[in-house]
């Protein structure tokens, strides 16, 4: 609100009083929004971080033990146990709400499947072949547990990035133009009544001269 | 009910499906990036896995997408994450990942 558009009323006065009382009231309700946020923020980081270092690490073992699987049994007949599974890993998303914002809470069921309800035959297949199963079984569980981790992150850094673009708005930029908008208002209106003071004096001096004469 | 994808090279998405996940979409770096608009335009699919050394030649627009989209979520492996912390740079104003 630019201060050339304010009508230097009483009302008016009045309004601008309350809207500033109230970008303040809003303000300080964003900061302790943005102060819990961060601390949500900082509770999930260190398990994000840990997540990312265990994925690597399983990452890198499972590739390890395929590798291995396929230079022994040849990657065809890794291939071939592949298609052979009967079960597949489903997820189930649900929400929580966390300060108003709304993360993913992801269930799996069935990742993690014993050696011989896995499809293919046993005797087919060499134990190579299993361990490579279950390093990526791991891996996937975990997976699952970053996907809920990293959503939850990122919906709570846009949230952050909001709340904080909202909390600066309103302390440098509504706020002051509020507060200059008042100040204008009220000069003007003193300004109004030295002028109507100086009128009235004004007249009454007339009156004077006019019952003098 | 949603299931795990799996998109990348032969080699990278053979484990996956020896995991058991059904959703794999071998792709090379020609059609990598019509998959994975396929993908994501699936409804049932919750998680996409993919390299992280792959999503590096996609164009930065979809890029961007994949790491704000939430239905379905984006998680790379094997290699440095660096949208994520960027975005923590961002919002935060510190870089948080650098000690770890």
């Amino acid at each position: 609100m630019a201060v050339r558009d304010v009508k230097p009323t009483r009302s008016e006065l009045l309004g601008v009083k309350k809207k500033i009382a109230i970008s303040r009231s809003g303000h300080k309700l964003l900061k302790m929004k943005r102060d819990g946020l961060i601390l949500e923020f900082f509770n999930i980081l260190d398990s994000a971080r840990e997540m990312r270092d265990t994925l690597a690490k399983q990452y890198a073992a499972a590739q390890e033990s395929i590798a291995i699987a396929s230079a022994v049994e040849g990657s065809f007949s890794v291939k071939s146990a592949s298609f052979a599974l009967t079960k597949h890993p489903e997820i189930e998303l649900e929400s929580r709400n966390l300060m108003g914002v709304v993360v993913p809470q992801i269930r799996a069921n069935s990742i993690k499947t014993p050696v011989d309800e896995r499809g293919y035959g046993l005797i087919g297949t060499s134990p190579y072949i299993n361990d490579a199963a279950k390093a990526y079984e791991e891996l996937v569980e975990s997976i699952i547990r970053a996907a809920e981790i990293e959503t939850s992150m990122k919906k709570l850094l846009d949230e952050i990035e909001k709340t904080k673009r909202r909390v600066n708005a309103l302390e440098f930029k509504v706020t002051p133009e509020l507060q200059e908008a008042e100040r204008f208002i009220e000069l003007r209106l003193e300004e109004m009544e030295r002028e109507n003071t100086f009128r009235l004096k004004r007249i009454k001096d007339k009156g004077e001269r006019n019952d003098h004469k | 009910m949603m299931e795990i994808a799996a998109v990348g090279s032969e080699d990278f998405v053979l484990g996956f499906r020896l995991a058991g996940i059904r959703n794999i979409y071998a792709a090379n770096s020609e059609i990598l990036e019509e998959t994975i608009r396929n993908v994501m335009a699936n409804k049932k699919i919750g998680i996409i896995v993919i390299h992280a050394g792959e999503i590096k030649h996609l164009p930065q627009g979809l890029r961007a997408r994949m790491l704000e989209s939430i239905h379905p979520v984006f998680i790379t492996i094997g290699g440095e994450e660096d949208e994520l912390r960027e975005k923590v740079k961002r919002a935060i104003g510190v870089d948080l990942y650098k000690s770890g």
